[in-house]
């Protein structure tokens, strides 16, 4: 038996693995305004705030709080060490995947 | 040293499944609808133009103002659309794409501006051009711009088709000309609308593909 590649687990949950694939799909410095990702994603505002946290307290995500005409609007993006997990991520997938393919 | 990831009912193939899906709702959501655009531009080529090359034979009592204005109506439709889909997808978005997409959005108006500019220049000179040299000129122009353009856009955003149907509209605009008057209308209704529309085409597979019901 080949080692099984170890999953993320700060990405491998239905709801983080959604958000960091929308915004991995960004271009690289690209942000992303929180009610817009939220559209992205269908997902509630309180839902994804805790989300959210779980992803930046990891340090994959950067958040930048700014005003737009007065409005307080919270801008998201991934780190660079974000974008590196989640290419980790995809690829542990992926030989993970292969590991199993001969076996159906 | 437990697996951490086993535990979870999250399996790999799902997991694939579900960045697969997001990742297109994000390309749908974020992105312009190529088809629309695309199929908008085919369309306003193809019976705009199809339109003037109609009304210089004198088809159907179709005279040359109703024609003009079809087409007018037809690009400015076509522009509309374009507007709405660009604002659309980038709501919500900054960083360097914005940039991108601003520097991309003024080469379209200093293009279109300084063909306006050549185009009043050549009417003022003594004589200006005969209506046939307009009616070879006037669209030959543009599509210049066109075309240009779009093999700015494809080579910035890596996108071949875009770049190929750069060449292809300037390859059109060239033979378009030397098709002379009225020829050159239906050289540009034909492969000029035909190439956008072939486009609209190759996008909505991709889209098909892209997408699983």
């Amino acid at each position: 038996m080949t080692t099984v590649p170890e999953l993320d687990p700060v990405i491998h949950a239905q709801a983080r693995l959604r958000v960091m694939t929308s915004l991995a799909a960004l271009a690289e410095g690209d942000r992303i305004a929180f009610p817009r990702l939220q559209q992205v994603l269908d997902m509630t505002a309180g839902n994804l705030s805790t989300h959210l946290r779980k992803l930046e307290d990891a340090g994959y995500l950067e958040i930048t709080k700014t005003h737009e005409r007065r409005t307080p609007v919270t801008y998201l993006g991934l780190t660079r060490q974000g974008r590196r997990a989640f290419e980790d991520y995809t690829a542990a997938l992926r030989t993970l995947l292969a590991g199993s393919g001969n076996g159906q | 040293m437990t697996e951490r990831a086993d535990t979870s009912d999250l399996s790999a193939e799902k997991s694939l499944a579900l960045i697969e899906e997001q990742r297109g709702r994000v390309g749908r959501d974020l992105e312009p609808n190529a088809v629309l655009l695309f199929g908008a531009w085919g369309l306003a080529w193809l019976i705009g133009f199809a339109g003037i090359y109609a009304a210089d034979r004198g088809w159907a009592g179709l005279s040359e103002l109703v024609a003009g204005l079809l087409f007018f109506a037809l690009l400015m439709t076509a522009l509309v659309v374009t507007a709405v889909q660009v604002v659309r997808s980038a709501r919500g978005v900054r960083g360097v794409s914005s940039e991108i997409g601003a520097m991309y959005g003024w080469s379209w108006l200093l293009g279109f501006g300084c063909l306006f500019a050549i185009n009043a220049g050549l009417a003022r000179q003594d004589g200006g051009l005969t209506d046939e040299q307009w009616a070879l000129f006037g669209p030959a122009g543009a599509l210049l711009v066109v075309g240009l353009v779009y093999l700015g856009g494809g080579a910035m955003w890596r996108d071949r088709v875009q770049y190929r149907l750069g060449v292809w509209i300037l390859a059109t605009d060239a033979v378009s000309v030397f098709a002379g008057v009225p020829g050159n209308y239906l050289v540009l209704a034909l492969a000029g609308g035909g190439g956008f529309l072939a486009a609209a085409a190759w996008f909505t597979v991709q889209r098909r593909r892209a997408v699983p019901a």
